[in-house]
């Protein structure tokens, strides 16, 4: 009679008598219940049916032969998989020394034969549900350690528990692998002695200690650590207190091998370093196209002044070959000749401070002033253009931190395009450059013509290098302007204006308040 | 006209070079008047101006070469010496085809353009003098009534009296009176002479 007689219901009920007549008894009362029914006539066979099923209750008669249910209960629960079953002893002896003897053993509980069926019920139902939510809970709690345990197991970043004295409770798989040790090995050790070996340096001021004597969060980077091997490696770590209520416990520190990191930080910046390398030799080829698309204007800009001084140094001769030199009209031409020799060397200064390869120097700049010397620069360009250049700013534009050379031969190259559309256009419309504050953080030069305009299949390539409308250009224009603008922190781009023709615009961050102008002497440079 | 005093005009955008040779050329005792845009010239430009044009070929607005196109169909026989700059050659051969007497380049040596203004003077004097010449011609021609024109013209082409007095249905003593007063207005006693002078102003006469 041991067979399960009913497969229903989750709560497992073994009944234990050597009297046929007994378990008949209790397996009529019990049946119909909603429990799983076992029926056991002695005591290994209910070790048997216990071990294999885990019954949430056995009502187990102690009066056996062989087995008594003293032992039978002795061995379940020296057995982990039938411990937490509810033991509810039957016996007709109804003693307290039986009775004490039960409970010591771990029995639940006692009925007193003859039993009463409600009584046999009511309690089986109490144990039923006390081990069936128990067993719940447990179930919930491994659960909880095992999701704990596999995430402690999976995370590749070391993780430490320690205690105040800096000691290693805990150490995960990844700690294990990152310091060329095992987890056994490391717990008990002193984390201070294992990673920094016996510091000479002042103690208190090693990582992490602050966080286990103390209770201060630490997040450090590039700290090196020994390996249990003595090897050293280079670290992030971040250390957290274990508080208990007001009482510090150490602290749990998460750390992890950087040097791979650290190594393509290394490449990413030299490659950095070698991309902005070659950004400023594109910037400066540009500049040099620039300078050799305006050399016959420039020549222009150099043979005026060159021309008025060979007229008025003739005029000098001629003055004073006089008897009675008009030596007023000779200071006078002397005068014009000195200044337009300065004229002459603004032009050559101009040429060569936009030559000059910039220095990556940032400074605060009035970006009035800067296209007022743009604007004289571009008018090697304007001569053939009859509307010229009109600037605009607006009273309450603010300074901006940026380099000089830069921002001008971006300025310089959207305002000649602006020149060449108008002229390509015939129109007499000046070419419009305005100033504006866009926000607080930025200032707002848009730079806008009546040219001829640009499709939209053009606009969407504007920036690409390579691409160009024009005859003779290399398509290096817009995009090096893009990468000088986006090194300043700002923005390039293109809007359509209502009417014709098209407006370029770039943005440059305001320079900080009391900004320290950084000493870039630009004159020693030309000198 | 003729014998107006020649004037350098200077047409220059560039303050400092304008001003630079006008006081060169003054110096040079040459009158002198500046103009800084084509348009201000082109306002003032009146027939009765003798002399030459310094005149810069890039200016804004109207440049050397369109003042050039204009002053063309105005008929101006000013000559004019055109500055160009660096790279600009190729529109100074152009101003040349159009008619231009010279041109220099800038910077240039001051003793070369002052070369180039008297040699541009000498031959304005020596077209106005023959324009001089021809305007005196027609002037007589103009003196001619109808009848007397239409004789001369029969005359320059070699008619006897007599035929021209057939042709025109009067009397050969009629055709001898009309001679005579035919070359006395063109003040000349030559008939060869007469030829020549009509056929010098040949051009002007069908113009009209």
């Amino acid at each position: 009679m041991t067979d399960a007689v009913h497969e229903t219901t989750d709560v497992t009920v073994l009944l234990v008598d050597d009297n046929p007549q007994n378990l008949k008894v209790l397996y009529e009362t019990l049946k119909d219940k909603g429990y799983r029914l076992l029926i056991a006539n002695e005591g290994e066979k209910a070790l048997e049916l216990a071990r294999r099923h885990a019954p949430e209750v056995i009502l187990l008669d102690i009066m056996m032969p062989e087995l008594d249910g003293y032992q039978v209960c002795e061995r379940l629960k020296a057995d982990p998989v039938t411990s937490d079953c509810a033991v509810v002893f039957l016996s007709a002896l109804d003693d307290v020394d039986a009775k004490v003897r039960g409970f010591a053993l771990g029995g639940a509980d006692y009925i007193s034969k003859p039993f009463q069926a409600q009584e046999v019920i009511a309690r089986v139902k109490t144990h039923a549900r006390v081990i069936r939510l128990e067993r719940e809970l447990q179930a919930r709690n491994r659960q909880l350690e095992n999701d704990q345990a596999r995430i402690l197991n999976s995370i590749s970043e070391g993780i430490y528990g320690l205690d105040n004295e800096g000691r290693i409770v805990f150490a995960n798989p990844a700690a294990a692998t990152i310091v060329r040790s095992s987890a056994e090995a490391l717990i008990g050790q002193n984390f201070f002695e294992l990673h920094f070996g016996t510091p000479s340096q002042n103690l208190e001021a090693l990582p992490a200690r602050a966080t286990c004597c103390q209770g201060q969060p630490e997040n450090q980077r590039g700290v090196e650590l020994l390996r249990a091997d003595g090897t050293r490696f280079p670290a992030q770590y971040c250390s957290t207190p274990k508080w208990d209520g007001d009482e510090l416990h150490g602290a749990v520190v998460v750390f992890r091998d950087i040097t791979a990191e650290l190594e393509n930080e290394q490449a990413l910046e030299e490659a950095r370093d070698l991309v902005q390398e070659q950004r400023d030799q594109l910037a400066h080829v540009s500049r040099m196209t620039t300078m050799g698309e305006m050399a016959a204007g420039v020549a222009h800009e150099v043979n005026q002044p060159l021309t008025a001084i060979t007229n008025y140094a003739r005029v000098a001769k001629r003055v004073m070959a006089k008897d009675e030199p008009d030596l007023a009209l000779l200071a006078e031409t002397l005068d014009k000749i000195e200044a337009q020799s300065h004229r002459a060397s603004e032009v050559i200064r101009r040429i060569r401070r936009f030559m000059k390869k910039p220095a990556a120097g940032k400074e605060v700049l009035s970006l009035a002033e800067l296209l007022e010397e743009t604007r004289q620069f571009a008018e090697v360009d304007i001569r053939n253009n009859d509307g010229g250049i009109e600037i605009t700013v607006a009273d309450d534009v603010a300074d901006v931190c940026a380099d000089p050379v830069q921002v001008q031969q971006v300025a310089l190259n959207l305002i000649r395009n602006a020149l060449e559309a108008t002229r390509s256009a015939d129109s007499s419309e000046p070419v419009r450059v305005s100033v504006t504050m866009q926000g607080e953080q930025y200032v707002r030069v848009e730079v806008t013509d009546s040219g001829t305009g640009l499709s939209e299949e053009n606009e969407a390539k504007l920036f690409l290098p390579f691409f160009t409308t024009k005859d003779e250009g290399m398509g290096i224009g817009l995009p090096t302007c893009r990468s000088l603008i986006q090194a300043q922190g700002g923005e390039i781009g293109f809007l359509r204006p209502e009417s014709r023709g098209a407006c370029f615009y770039f943005t440059l961050p305001v320079a900080p308040q009391n900004a320290e102008v950084q000493a870039e002497t630009s004159g020693s440079s030309e000198a | 006209m003729a014998d107006s005093q020649q004037t350098v005009y200077v047409v220059e955008d560039d303050e400092a070079v304008r001003d630079s040779l006008e006081l060169l050329l003054k110096s040079d005792s040459k009158p002198v008047k500046t103009y800084d845009n084509a348009n201000a010239f082109l306002k003032d430009y009146s027939e009765s101006m003798s002399g030459c044009i310094v005149l810069d070929i890039r200016m804004p607005g109207m440049d050397g070469m369109e003042l050039q196109k204009k002053l063309n169909e105005k008929h101006s026989i000013l000559p004019i010496i055109f500055v160009t700059g660096h790279g600009d050659v190729p529109m100074a051969v152009d101003a040349m085809k159009e008619g231009a007497v010279d041109f220099i380049q800038k910077p240039y040596r001051e003793e070369a353009l002052l070369e180039k203004i008297d040699a541009a003077l000498a031959q304005d004097v020596e077209q106005r003098k023959t324009l001089g010449e021809k305007q005196e011609i027609l002037r007589r021609v103009k003196s001619l009534t109808p009848r007397e024109h239409e004789i001369m013209d029969r005359m320059i082409e070699g008619q006897a009296n007599k035929v021209i007095a057939i042709e025109l249905e009067i009397s050969q003593r009629t055709v001898e009176i009309h001679r005579s007063r035919v070359m006395h207005k063109m003040g000349t006693h030559s008939l060869a002479h007469l030829v020549r002078m009509i056929l010098s102003v040949k051009d002007l006469i069908d113009a009209r």
